[in-house]
C-alpha cells in the first residue's frame, strides 16, 4: 500500500501506532482506512461498470448487431441464430449490470462508503464513527454482494444465455420465472438483499455518529453542509432500502416457493413490484445526489473564499428534497395504467421538488457572487456540475409532466436525463470531491495539469456523450434496444464519439492517479491548501490526517462559521 | 488505546468478525441458490452449503455479541457510548418497520385494489383472462377459508400483550435490584413468547390456504410469517438476556442488552397489533366471516 | 465505425435542416438526424407538442439563465478580477424571490399539464360530444362549433368507436377486431410479426425494425379505441407520432384512444423490457380511408390475411385525387 508509506512520513505523533498490514486494511476499524477502502473498490466497480458502458456505446455506435456478435461468436463459439440470440441477451445483460454496477457499486460506495465515511467524522470533530466495527461490515458486505452481481452475470439466467437481462429496474415477469428462470437472478436478488443490508447498517452508523458525536459547541445549525446531506442520505437509506429488500423477498419467493405476489395467474399484480420498487428507486436517485450537494457547497464556499450564501436555506432545501422525494415515485410509471386523478397527483408533487433544488442552484451563485474566485481543478469540476446538474434537472421536470411522459418514457430521452443527472452530476461531484480532498487523504499532491485535462476531456466528452440522447429520445428511440432503425443512426454515431473522449478522459484520470503515486509530492505543510476559503474542521488537522485524530475533541467557537 | 485520549467516545480494535461476516454471507447466499436451483455442477435441493453457510452466520453473531458484551463489562460503554447505542437500536427498529411496510403495502393494495387487475373488462370471454376472472372476482378470493379472528388470533393477542407486561415488569424490576421479580417476569415472557410461537404453528396448521398457489396465502403467510420469525428472534434475545442475568451480568445501573430486548420486544408486539387489526380483523368485518 | 469529417459536417447539416424543414406530412418514422419529435398525426400528440415547446422554451431559458450567471461570475469575481472577496451570505429578499418565482412557474406549467394529460387519459364520451357540437349548431355559434369540432370530430364522434385488443406476446403483436366478427361469430384476430430480427437471413425490403407481416389497420378520421393486454412479461405498445405509450401488463387490461385524421404509415416500437427480441417487435399501423378500412375488414373476415396485408399497402387519401404512397 502506497498510502502507507506516505502516512508514515508525517507520523510525528508518536502515539500514532497503526495495526500491522493484514489487521489494518482487513480487519479494519478506523474511517478512514475504511473510507480508503471504499474508494479502492470504487474506482475497481467503476471500471467495470464503465467497461459495460463502453460495451453498450460500442455496439450502438452503428445500426446492425456488430460487436456483440463478434464476442458471442469469437469468445463463445456460436454462430448463426444462435450467436444472434445471445447477442441479443448479452447486450440486455451488459445494459443491467451496467445500471447496478455504477449505482450501487460505484456512486455510492464512492460517495457515501469513501467520502461521508472520510470526512464525516473529520468535519464534525468526531475521533471515528460511531460503530467501527459495524462500518467494517459495511463494507465487506457491499464486497460481497458486489461479489455474487459479478458471479451472477455467470450463471444461467434465461433460455438465451448467461446472466440477468431485465434491466436494472428489475421488473417481474421479466425477472421472475417466466422470463429468467436460471439461478442468475436469484443471486442478484440477493447480492441486492446484501448491499441493501450494508448499507442500513452503515446508514444506521452515520446518524448516530452525526446526532451524538458532534464536537462541542457544534449544533445541527452549525454543521457543515456535506455532514447535513449524509445525514439525510443516511435517513433516505434506512427508510427505503427495506422496502426493496420486501419486494425483492417476494419476488424471490414468488420464483422459488410458489407465492403469487407478482403473478397474474394467481391473482398477484406485477405493477405492485413497481410500487415497491420506485418506493424505494426514486430516494435512492437523492441519495446518489445529495451527498455531492454537500461537497459541491464546500467546495463552491472555499474557493469563492466566501462563507456559504444561505446556509440554512441549503441545509433544508435538502431536507425539503428527502421528504418530498418520498412521495413521488410514480412518475416512472405513468405509462402503468394508472388512474388518471393519482397521475395528476404525482405530477404536481415531482415537480414541486424543482423548488428546493432551484434554492440550492441560486445559492450556489449568490455564494460565488462578490467572491474572489480561484478556479483551481475542484472549482472546475463543481462549476461543471451546476451547469451539468440543471440540465438534467430541467429535463426531469418535462418528464414529470404525465402528458409529456407519455412520449418520453422508456426512450433515450430518459437516458439523457438520468445520465445528465447521474454520470455529469453525481460523478461531477465525485471527481470534485475526489481533487478536492485527494491531498487531504493521502498526503500528496495531484498534478494539476493532468487533473485539468481529465476535466476538459470528460466535460466535452460526456456533452458530446448525452446530449445527442435528448434528440433520440424525442424522435421515439427506445431504450434498451441493441438495435435501432436507421433513422436512429447520426446521433448514436455521435454518442459513441462521446464516449470515445470520456475514455480518454479516463485514461488520462489514471495516468495522473499513477504519477501522483509516483511523483509524491509533499502536501502542503499546514494541512491546508486552499487557503483562507477552507475553514471546515478537517483542514485543522495534518494532510493526512493522523491515524486517531481528535484525542482532545475540538471545541467549536460559538460564532459559527458560517 | 494510547493513554492520552481524552474523550469518552469508543475506539474500537481492530477485528476479524466483518471481513468473517461478510464470508459467511456469501457462502450462505451461494449455498441458498444452489439449494433453489442448483448451481456449479451441484443439484438442486443440496443444502450442505446452505447449511454451513448459516453455521457460520451464527458463528461470527455469536462471536461478535460476545465481544461486545466482554466490551461492555470492561467499561467500554461509557454513557456517551451508551446514548449511541440507543440510537443505533431505535434506527435498527425504525429499518425493521420499514420492512413490514412493503407487506402491508402489498396486503392493502391486493385486498382493496383487487378489482383493478384481473376481470371487470369487456374481454371476459378471452381465454387468457377467464380463468382470472372467475377466481378472483372477489376478495379473498372464492376458494380461499379465512381465519375467525376470535378465536386463536385473539387468544395469541392477549399472550402478546400480556407478555408485553411481563416485560416492562421485568425491566422495572431489574431497574430497582429487584432481581427475583426480574428473572421471574423474564421467565414469563419467554414462555409467553413460546406460547404464541406454538399457537402460531397451531392456527398454521389449520389454514384453509397455502403461502403458494394464492396470492392471498402469499401475502397473508408473508406477513405474519415474517412476524413470527421476529417472535422467535425476539425470545432468543430475551434468552441470552436470561443468562445473562443468571451469570450476574445484568446489573440495576447497565443493562442496555436487556433494555434493547424489551423494545425490541414491544416492536413485535405493535406489529403484532397492526396485523390482528388489519389481516384479521377488518376483512372480517367487511367481507363477513369465512366462505 | 465512420470517419469524422465532411461527412459529420453534413449530417449536423441535414440535423440543422430537418429541424426547420419538418419531415414530410405522412412519414411517421424516425428521421435521420432530427432533433425533435416526429411530425404529429393525433389530436394528443399535437397538443403534446405545443405543450412540450412551451417546456422548451421554459427549460432553455432557466439553463440559459444558470450558464449566463455563471459565465459572469468567471469574468467578474475571478480572483484576478475581484481581489477581494465579499463576506454577505444572506439576502432575504433575493431568496424569496427564488422561491416564489420557480414556484410560480411550476403552477403556469401545471396549468398547461393537467389538462393536457386529462385529454389524453379520459376517453372521450361520444355521445356527449355529438351532443354538445349539435347543440352549438343549433344555437348559431358558428365560431364557437368550429372550435370545438377541431378538437372532436362530430362526424367521427356519431360513427363511434373502432375497439382493438392489443396484446403483447414474446415478441410479437396480436391484433384483435372485436366488432369484426365472421359468420361464425369470431373476431377478426391476427399476429404482427416484425419482418426483421437482426439475423443474416432477414428480408431486405420494408423499413429496417420498422415494418411487419400484418400491419395494424384502422380508418381514418375515427376513434380507435384499444386496449392491451399481455400474455407473458409486459410490453408497451407506442407509436411516436400518436405521443402514445400504453404498457401491456399481464393480468391488466389498460385503455387508450386516438385519432388519426391523415392517411399514413405510421411506425412504432415495443417501448417496456420484455427479453431477447425486444428491439424486434415493431408496430406498424396502416390508418386509411374507411372505404379501404371496409375493404380490407372483409378479406381479413374472409380469412386472407396476405390479400388484405397487401390491399392496406398501397394507401389511398382520404381526399380523392391525391396519392400518399408508402413503403
Ligand atoms: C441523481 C439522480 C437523479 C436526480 C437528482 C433526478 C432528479 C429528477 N428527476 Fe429523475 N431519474 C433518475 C435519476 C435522477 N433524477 C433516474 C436514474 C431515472 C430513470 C430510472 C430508470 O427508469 O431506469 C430518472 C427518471 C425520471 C423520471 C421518469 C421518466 C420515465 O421513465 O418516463 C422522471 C419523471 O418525472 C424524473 C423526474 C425528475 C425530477 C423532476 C427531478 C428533479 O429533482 C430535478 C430538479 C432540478 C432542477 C429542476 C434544476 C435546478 C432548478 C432550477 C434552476 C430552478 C428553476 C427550475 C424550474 C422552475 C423548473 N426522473
Ligand atoms: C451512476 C450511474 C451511471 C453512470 C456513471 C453511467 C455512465 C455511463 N452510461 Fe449509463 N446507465 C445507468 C447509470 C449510469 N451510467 C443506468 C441506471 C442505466 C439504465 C440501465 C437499464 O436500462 O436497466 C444506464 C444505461 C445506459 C445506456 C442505455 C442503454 C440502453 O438503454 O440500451 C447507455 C447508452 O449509451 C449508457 C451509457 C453510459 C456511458 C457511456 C457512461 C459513462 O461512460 C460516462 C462516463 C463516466 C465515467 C467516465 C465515470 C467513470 C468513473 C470511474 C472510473 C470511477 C471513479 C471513482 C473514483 C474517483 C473513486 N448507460
Ligand atoms: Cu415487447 Cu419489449
Ligand atoms: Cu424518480
Amino acid at each position: 500500500m502506497p498510502m502507507d508509506e506516505v502516512a508514515l512520513d508525517h507520523g510525528h505523533d508518536s502515539h500514532d501506532h497503526k495495526p500491522g498490514f493484514f489487521a489494518r486494511w482487513f480487519f479494519s476499524t478506523n474511517h478512514k482506512d475504511i473510507g480508503t477502502l471504499y474508494l479502492i473498490f470504487s474506482l475497481i466497480a467503476g471500471v467495470v461498470g464503465y467497461s459495460l458502458s463502453g460495451l453498450i456505446r460500442w455496439e450502438l455506435a452503428e445500426p446492425g448487431i456488430g460487436p456483440m456478435l463478434w464476442i458471442q461468436t469469437t469468445f463463445f463459439g456460436l454462430d448463426g441464430d444462435a450467436a444472434v440470440t445471445a447477442a441479443k441477451h448479452f447486450y440486455n445483460v451488459v445494459i443491467t449490470y451496467h445500471g447496478l454496477v455504477m449505482i450501487f457499486f460505484m456512486v455510492m460506495p464512492a460517495l457515501i462508503g469513501g467520502f461521508g465515511n472520510w470526512f464525516v467524522p473529520l468535519m464534525i470533530g468526531a475521533p471515528d464513527m460511531a460503530f467501527p466495527r459495524m462500518n467494517n461490515i459495511s463494507f465487506w458486505l457491499t464486497v460481497a454482494a458486489f461479489i455474487l452481481a459479478i458471479l451472477s452475470m455467470t450463471v444461467p439466467g434465461g433460455s438465451a444465455g448467461n446472466g440477468f437481462g431485465g434491466g436494472w429496474t428489475l421488473y417481474p415477469p421479466l425477472s421472475g420465472s417466466t422470463g429468467h428462470p436460471g439461478p442468475s437472478m436469484d443471486l442478484l436478488i440477493l447480492s441486492l438483499h446484501t448491499a441493501g443490508i450494508a448499507s442500513i447498517l452503515g446508514a444506521i452508523n452515520f446518524i448516530v455518529t452525526i446526532l451524538n458525536m458532534r464536537a462541542p459547541g457544534m449544533t445541527l445549525h452549525k454543521m457543515p453542509l456535506f455532514a447535513w446531506g449524509m445525514l439525510i442520505t443516511a435517513v433516505l437509506l434506512l427508510l427505503a432500502l427495506p422496502v426493496l429488500a420486501g419486494a425483492l423477498t417476494m419476488l424471490l419467493t414468488d420464483r422459488n416457493f410458489g407465492s403469487q405476489f407478482f403473478v397474474p395467474a394467481g391473482g398477484g399484480d406485477p405493477v405492485m413490484f413497481q410500487h415497491l420498487f420506485w418506493f424505494f428507486g426514486h430516494p435512492e436517485v437523492y441519495i446518489m445526489i445529495l451527498p455531492a450537494f454537500g461537497i459541491i457547497s464546500h467546495i463552491v464556499s472555499t474557493f469563492s473564499k466566501k462563507p456559504i450564501f444561505g446556509y440554512l436555506g441549503m441545509a433544508y432545501a435538502m431536507v425539503s428534497i428527502g421528504v418530498i422525494g418520498f412521495v413521488v415515485w410514480a412518475h416512472h410509471m405513468y405509462t402503468v395504467g394508472m388512474n388518471v386523478d393519482l397521475k395528476a397527483y404525482f405530477v404536481a408533487a415531482t415537480m414541486v421538488i424543482a423548488v428546493p433544488t432551484g434554492i440550492k442552484i441560486f445559492s450556489w451563485i449568490a455564494t460565488m457572487w462578490g467572491g474572489s474566485i480561484d478556479f483551481k481543478l475542484p472549482m472546475l469540476w463543481a462549476i461543471g456540475f451546476i451547469f451539468l446538474f440543471t440540465v438534467g434537472g430541467v429535463t426531469g421536470v418535462v418528464l414529470a409532466n404525465a402528458g409529456v411522459d407519455h412520449a418520453l418514457h422508456d426512450t433515450y430521452y430518459v437516458v439523457a436525463h438520468f445520465h445528465y443527472v447521474l454520470s455529469l452530476g453525481a460523478v461531477f461531484g465525485l471527481f470534485a470531491g475526489w481533487y478536492y480532498w485527494f491531498e487531504k487523504m493521502f498526503g500528496i499532491k495531484y498534478n494539476s495539469f493532468l487533473g485539468g485535462l481529465h476535466f476538459w476531456l470528460m466535460f466535452i466528452g460526456s456533452n458530446v456523450l448525452f446530449f445527442p440522447q435528448h434528440f433520440l429520445g424525442l424522435q421515439g428511440m427506445p431504450r434498451r434496444y441493441i438495435d435501432y432503425a436507421d433513422g436512429f443512426s447520426t446521433w448514436h454515431y455521435w454518442s459513441s464519439i462521446g464516449y470515445a473522449i470520456t475514455l480518454a478522459a479516463t485514461l488520462v484520470f489514471f495516468i495522473s492517479l499513477a504519477v501522483a503515486f509516483i511523483q509524491r509530492r509533499k502536501a502542503t505543510e499546514s494541512g491546508n491548501p486552499w487557503g483562507e476559503g477552507a475553514t471546515t474542521l478537517e483542514w485543522t488537522l495534518p494532510s493526512p490526517p493522523p491515524f486517531h485524530q481528535y484525542n482532545e475533541l475540538p471545541v467549536v467557537n460559538t460564532k459559527g462559521g458560517h | 488505546m494510547a493513554g492520552d485520549v481524552k474523550h469518552d467516545y469508543h475506539l474500537v480494535n481492530p477485528s476479524p468478525w466483518p471481513l468473517l461476516g461478510s464470508l459467511a454471507v456469501t457462502v450462505l447466499a451461494i449455498g441458498s441458490v444452489t439449494y433453489m436451483k442448483g448451481l456449479f455442477g451441484l443439484a438442486e435441493g443440496t443444502w450442505w452449503l446452505m447449511a454451513i453457510g448459516f453455521a457460520m452466520v451464527l458463528w461470527v453473531m455469536f462471536g461478535w455479541w460476545a465481544t461486545v458484551i466482554k466490551e461492555g463489562r470492561i467499561g467500554d460503554h461509557t454513557p456517551v457510548v451508551e446514548i449511541g447505542l440507543r440510537y443505533g437500536m431505535i434506527l435498527f427498529i425504525a429499518s425493521e418497520v420499514m420492512f413490514f411496510v412493503a407487506w402491508f403495502w402489498s396486503f392493502f393494495e391486493f385486498s382493496i385494489f383487487w378489482d383493478a387487475r384481473v376481470g371487470h373488462t369487456w374481454d371476459s370471454a378471452n381465454a387468457l383472462f377467464a380463468d382470472g376472472l372467475n377466481r378472483f372476482a372477489q376478495w379473498p378470493p372464492a376458494d380461499v377459508t379465512t381465519f375467525d379472528p376470535f378465536h386463536l388470533p385473539l387468544m395469541n393477542t392477549l399472550v402478546l400483550l400480556l407478555s408485553g407486561t411481563t416485560v416492562t415488569w421485568a425491566h422495572h424490576a431489574l431497574a430497582h435490584g429487584d432481581m427475583k421479580s426480574a428473572k421471574l417476569g423474564l421467565i414469563l415472557t419467554i414462555l409467553l413468547g413460546l406460547g404464541f410461537t406454538a399457537l402460531q404453528v397451531l392456527e398454521y396448521s389449520h389454514a384453509g390456504f397455502s403461502f403458494d398457489g394464492t396470492l392471498y396465502g402469499s401475502a397473508f403467510f408473508m406477513a405474519t410469517g415474517f412476524h413470527g420469525a421476529h417472535v422467535v428472534i425476539g425470545t432468543i434475545f430475551l434468552i441470552v438476556c436470561l443468562i445473562r442475568m443468571y451469570a450476574g451480568n445484568l446489573t440495576p445501573q447497565k443493562h442496555l442488552g436487556f433494555e434493547f430486548a424489551a423494545w425490541y420486544w414491544h416492536f413485535v408486539d405493535v406489529v403484532w397489533l397492526f396485523l390482528f387489526a388489519f389481516v384479521y380483523v377488518a376483512p372480517h368485518l367487511v367481507h363477513g366471516g369465512g366462505h | 465505425m465512420r470517419r469524422i469529417g465532411v461527412e459529420s459536417v453534413r449530417h449536423i447539416l441535414a440535423a440543422l435542416s430537418a429541424a426547420i424543414l419538418a419531415g414530410p406530412a405522412f412519414a411517421a418514422e424516425p428521421l435521420d438526424g432530427a432533433i425533435n419529435m416526429q411530425p404529429a398525426a393525433t389530436r394528443i400528440a399535437e397538443r403534446v407538442h405545443d405543450f412540450h415547446n412551451v417546456l422548451l422554451v421554459i427549460i432553455t431559458a432557466i439553463t440559459v439563465l444558470v450558464a449566463g450567471l455563471l459565465a459572469w461570475i468567471i469574468i467578474r469575481y475571478n480572483k484576478k478580477a475581484n481581489k477581494v472577496s465579499r463576506k454577505f451570505s444572506h439576502n432575504t429578499t433575493i431568496e424569496v424571490v427564488w422561491t416564489v418565482v420557480p414556484a410560480l412557474i411550476l403552477v403556469g406549467i401545471a396549468g398547461l399539464s393537467f389538462p393536457n394529460l386529462y385529454y389524453q387519459n379520459v376517453t372521450p364520451n361520444l355521445g356527449q360530444i355529438v351532443a354538445t357540437s349539435k347543440q352549438l349548431l343549433a344555437d348559431g355559434k358558428s365560431a364557437e362549433h368550429q372550435a370545438f369540432t377541431k378538437n372532436y370530430f362530430p362526424d367521427a364522434a356519431e360513427a363511434g368507436f373502432v375497439n382493438v385488443k392489443i396484446q403483447g406476446n414474446q415478441w410479437n403483436w396480436t391484433y384483435t377486431y372485436a366488432d369484426i366478427v365472421d359468420e361464425s361469430g369470431l373476431p377478426v384476430e391476427f399476429v404482427s410479426n416484425g419482418l426483421h430480427k437482426g439475423r443474416a437471413s432477414d428480408p431486405t425490403d420494408g423499413l429496417r425494425l420498422l415494418s411487419t407481416d400484418y400491419p395494424m389497420v384502422v380508418p381514418a378520421d375515427r376513434y380507435i379505441r384499444f386496449y392491451t393486454a399481455a400474455a407473458d412479461v409486459i410490453h408497451s405498445w407506442a407509436v411516436p407520432a400518436f405521443s402514445i405509450k400504453v404498457d401491456a401488463i399481464p393480468g391488466r387490461l389498460n385503455e387508450g384512444w386516438f385519432l388519426v385524421k391523415e392517411p399514413g404509415v405510421y411506425y412504432g416500437q415495443c417501448s417496456e423490457l420484455c427479453g431477447v427480441d425486444h428491439a424486434y417487435m415493431p408496430i406498424e399501423v396502416r390508418v386509411v380511408p374507411q372505404a379501404q378500412f371496409d375493404a380490407w375488414a372483409e378479406l381479413m373476415k374472409a380469412g386472407d390475411f396476405d390479400a388484405a396485408a397487401a390491399s392496406v399497402r398501397q394507401i389511398a387519401s382520404a381526399d380523392a385525387g391525391a396519392k400518399f404512397a408508402s413503403n
